[in-house]
């Protein structure tokens, strides 16, 4: 497939979400901290729409402002008042976001006191569902995630993937349709990793939900997502989305393919570019320490 | 701690071998009986003291208890307070910790006079030593809790009330209990300080009596009795951290 | 935790806070009457302090001098210990036992023995402070003096350093955080161990003036003997945190 054939497949994903009101949609999202003269801008004029049941990566060099973003989206941080995030095309004010979307932070954040079970069970509980009932809904996950046999362990006695995973299960239990993971395997050795991205799209694609997935990683970047958009250096904004036709389901030998190092090739060059930016502008901040 | 270290420091095999030591080392330096008394001694005077002494030993644990109990739970309570009402905390926490490092065992003294010579007033000693461990640890647990998994439980719209039973008391729980465990030595020492300064029964009462008649036997059965009361409170605590409070605090 | 009394945005609550108490106990002393034997107020207290500020320096001095004299002589001898200890594993195995049975038993329980060995002088509180402030500074020095991980010493080791060069380089550094703890319990330690031995048996020092007062139902004079003490060590108190962020400015 041609790099043409790739640009036309974006557009008709455009065009079809047209039809249907985005699931999530961010309108001249901007953050801001502290005031004129050591304003920090961290966010800034972020558009961006995600159609229901889409699987969309971002990308962006370390310290782009993805989490901040991330934050806002997920309703823990207000967007500055001149943007507006939509959820199936209805605007939400500030705090009406909590409870609406499935977070995953980057760290698994599991806690300690609790097993593998009730750690998967605590968005239900929140909700108020009864411990028995919440149990019995998450035993019947136990096989897909890999966790059979596990639901009495405690967390410090899982692998890093296995702790992994139940955050993850904790996150699909808390049954929202969006779903926002947050560098969920950053942590992973490449091995464990490689397996992980695997299962992730083997569950969105059995119980697809709409995901909105953050990594620093091109390839996992391409390999999961239907598209991939490019965060530019702080302050972030989108610079670029890339539409991944690649056929699914995917599996490893994906990556090898000439279509997908072609989409490399360009999504590199462009990611580089911000990461040289944040490299140029900490080594300006550091000559000006220096000199003052 | 190694293996090795692990099974020297249980609690049967300490007092094994300090009984051991003890034993050896009268003889092989030959210490005179008023520094340390040959152990078949120390344990003649126990039988003879028997009856005062399990009187004693009651009523020392009775006082250091009740105090502590209710210290623990006014501490608990005032930690709380602290960590959820930002004002409060900034006035008064600095003045917790400065009387932290107050001799406050010499408070003992003015309570005496409140309470007379009665079990209530060892109990507000202990009590009162109890509380500020706990209530500094408490809030310093409280205000400890890793922002990343509160905002992970707001995001599923968890309430304050929720966010305080799932996420802040079980994260703070061990610091408390080493609040607890260093509350729970102060109330002893309070407990038997308190009890020089006037009364008929306890572990302090027969120590500042042996002091007095210049019995270092006494003396000795006394402290080990003393040891044993607080290797028990404290043991007692360990056991529960153990059994339900075993996480880390991070 | 450092109390950081820098800013007024810290210091003003707390002034605030502890003017509001003081106030709150004098107007509620003078209003509803309390008999002084009760609970003078804080300003009948601190005429007491004046008035009787001849025994209560003498008693201070005699007090402070014993509580510095104890905790020298007890960090160096805790110091010194872990060293040994720390040098010396099968030592270390042996001494552990023992010192855990002398601290599970409340350091006051030891104030009769000593005092019937050193008796009633100086002496015997400067023995009981140092004793109190060896064992917590014993402690908490072999922990931190152990807490290098064996990968940082086979590092240094792999450089060719000796079991000396270790200690200095790596675990005396180490356990500087941990000493400065010890020494800040030793320091409360040794101090309620002190004025409580002057109120079981002495010629002087605070607790002894203290002590004598509650005999006599002299509730000011009591009052009075707890302010000062308690100023006192958080005079020493304040010294010890500047001496944590002199000894460990690194953290």
């Amino acid at each position: 497939m041609s790099s043409e054939g790739i640009q036309n497949g974006g557009m008709a994903a455009r065009s079809k979400a047209s039809v249907i009101p985005p699931h999530l949609q961010l309108v001249n999202v901007w953050k801001r901290f502290g005031s004129e003269p050591n304003r920090t801008v961290a966010v800034s004029n972020v558009d961006l729409s995600i159609a229901p049941g889409e699987f969309v990566t971002l990308i962006g060099p370390s310290g782009c402002g993805k989490s901040t973003l991330f934050n806002m989206i997920a309703g823990l941080l207000p967007p500055d008042s001149d943007g507006s995030i939509l959820l199936s095309g209805q605007p939400q004010p500030d705090g009406a976001l909590l409870g609406k979307i499935a977070f995953m932070p980057q760290k698994d954040l599991l806690f300690p006191w609790r097993t593998v079970l009730d750690n998967a069970t605590l968005a239900l509980e929140v909700e108020g569902m009864s411990r028995r009932k919440a149990r019995a809904k998450a035993e019947s996950l136990f096989p897909e995630f890999g966790l059979m046999g596990f639901e009495r362990h405690y967390p410090h006695e899982l692998s890093g993937g296995m702790r992994q995973r139940v955050a993850l299960m904790r996150t699909f239990l808390f049954e929202r349709d969006l779903i926002l993971l947050d560098e969920p395997f950053g942590a992973l050795d490449a091995l464990t990793r490689a397996m992980m991205q695997r299962w992730l799209l083997d569950i969105w694609e059995r119980h697809k939900r709409t995901v909105l997935f953050i990594t620093h990683d091109i390839d996992e970047a391409i390999f999961l997502g239907d598209k991939v958009m490019v965060m530019t250096a702080r302050p972030g904004t989108i610079k670029q989305t890339e539409t991944i036709a690649l056929p699914r389901p995917r599996d490893a030998s994906v990556i090898t393919s000439p279509d997908f190092m072609e989409i490399k090739r360009r999504l590199l060059a462009s990611v580089e570019e911000e990461s040289m930016k944040t490299f140029a502008l900490s080594r300006d901040a550091a000559d000006r320490k220096t000199m003052s | 701690m190694t293996m090795r270290g692990r099974i020297l420091t249980s609690p049967p095999v300490t007092v094994l071998l300090v009984a051991l030591a003890w034993l050896a080392v009268v003889p092989l330096f030959n210490i005179e009986p008023r520094y340390l008394p040959p152990l078949g001694d120390v344990y003649a005077e126990a039988v003879k003291l028997w009856p005062d002494l399990l009187a004693g030993f009651w009523r020392t644990f009775l006082e250091t208890f009740i105090g502590f109990i209710a210290g623990a739970l006014i501490g608990i309570g005032f930690g709380t307070a602290f960590a959820y009402v930002r004002l409060l905390e900034r006035a008064f926490f600095p003045i917790f910790v400065a009387l932290q490092s107050v001799p406050v065992i010499a408070f003992g003294a003015i309570v005496v006079i409140w309470f007379g010579n009665t079990i209530l007033a060892k109990v507000v000693i202990a009590l009162y030593l109890a509380f500020f461990p706990v209530a500094v640890n408490t809030l310093r647990g409280l205000s400890g809790v890793n922002p990343g998994r509160a905002a992970l439980l707001s995001s599923f719209g968890a309430s304050n009330w929720q966010s305080f039973l799932m996420l802040a008391l079980p994260s703070a729980a061990p610091v408390i209990m080493t609040g607890l465990k260093l509350g729970i030595s102060l109330s002893l020492a309070g407990a038997i300080v308190g009890e020089w300064f006037g009364d008929t029964v306890g572990l302090g009462v027969l120590l500042l009596q042996a002091l007095y008649f210049e019995q270092v036997t006494r003396v000795w059965v006394l402290i080990i009795a003393c040891g044993l009361l607080g290797a028990l409170l404290y043991g007692a605590l360990s056991l529960i951290e153990r059994r339900y409070v075993w996480w880390q605090f991070d | 935790m450092a109390i950081r009394l820098n800013g007024l945005r810290t210091a003003l609550p707390v002034g605030l806070a502890l003017a509001g108490l003081l106030l709150a106990w004098e107007a509620a002393v003078r209003l509803f009457g309390v008999p002084a034997f009760v609970l003078p107020g804080p300003s009948g207290i601190l005429v007491t302090i004046a008035e009787k500020s001849n025994i209560l320096s003498a008693g201070l001095l005699v007090t402070l001098t014993e509580v510095a004299g104890g905790f020298a002589i007890g960090t160096f001898i805790g110091v010194a210990l872990a060293i040994v200890l720390v040098l010396v594993p099968p030592l270390e195995l042996m001494a552990i036992p023992l010192v855990i049975a002398i601290n599970s038993v409340p350091s006051v329980a030891f104030v009769p023995l000593v005092l019937l060995w050193f008796g009633l002088g100086m002496a015997s509180k400067i023995a009981l402070a140092a004793f109190a402030v060896a064992i917590v500074v014993l402690l908490n020095t072999l922990q931190g003096l152990k807490r290098p991980e064996s990968e940082a010493i086979n590092l240094l080791r792999s450089f060719g350093a000796s079991r000396f060069g270790i200690l200095f380089r790596l675990r005396l550094p180490a356990a500087m955080p941990f000493l400065v703890t010890g020494l800040r319990v030793g320091l409360a330690r040794s101090t309620i161990v002190v004025i409580v031995a002057e109120m079981m048996g002495g010629y002087g020092g605070l607790g002894q003036v203290i002590y004598q007062a509650t005999a006599m139902m002299d509730s000011l004079t009591v009052w009075a003997g707890v302010v000062v003490a308690s100023m006192a060590s958080l005079g020493l108190y304040g010294l010890l945190v500047a001496l944590d962020r002199k000894l460990v400015w690194w953290r």
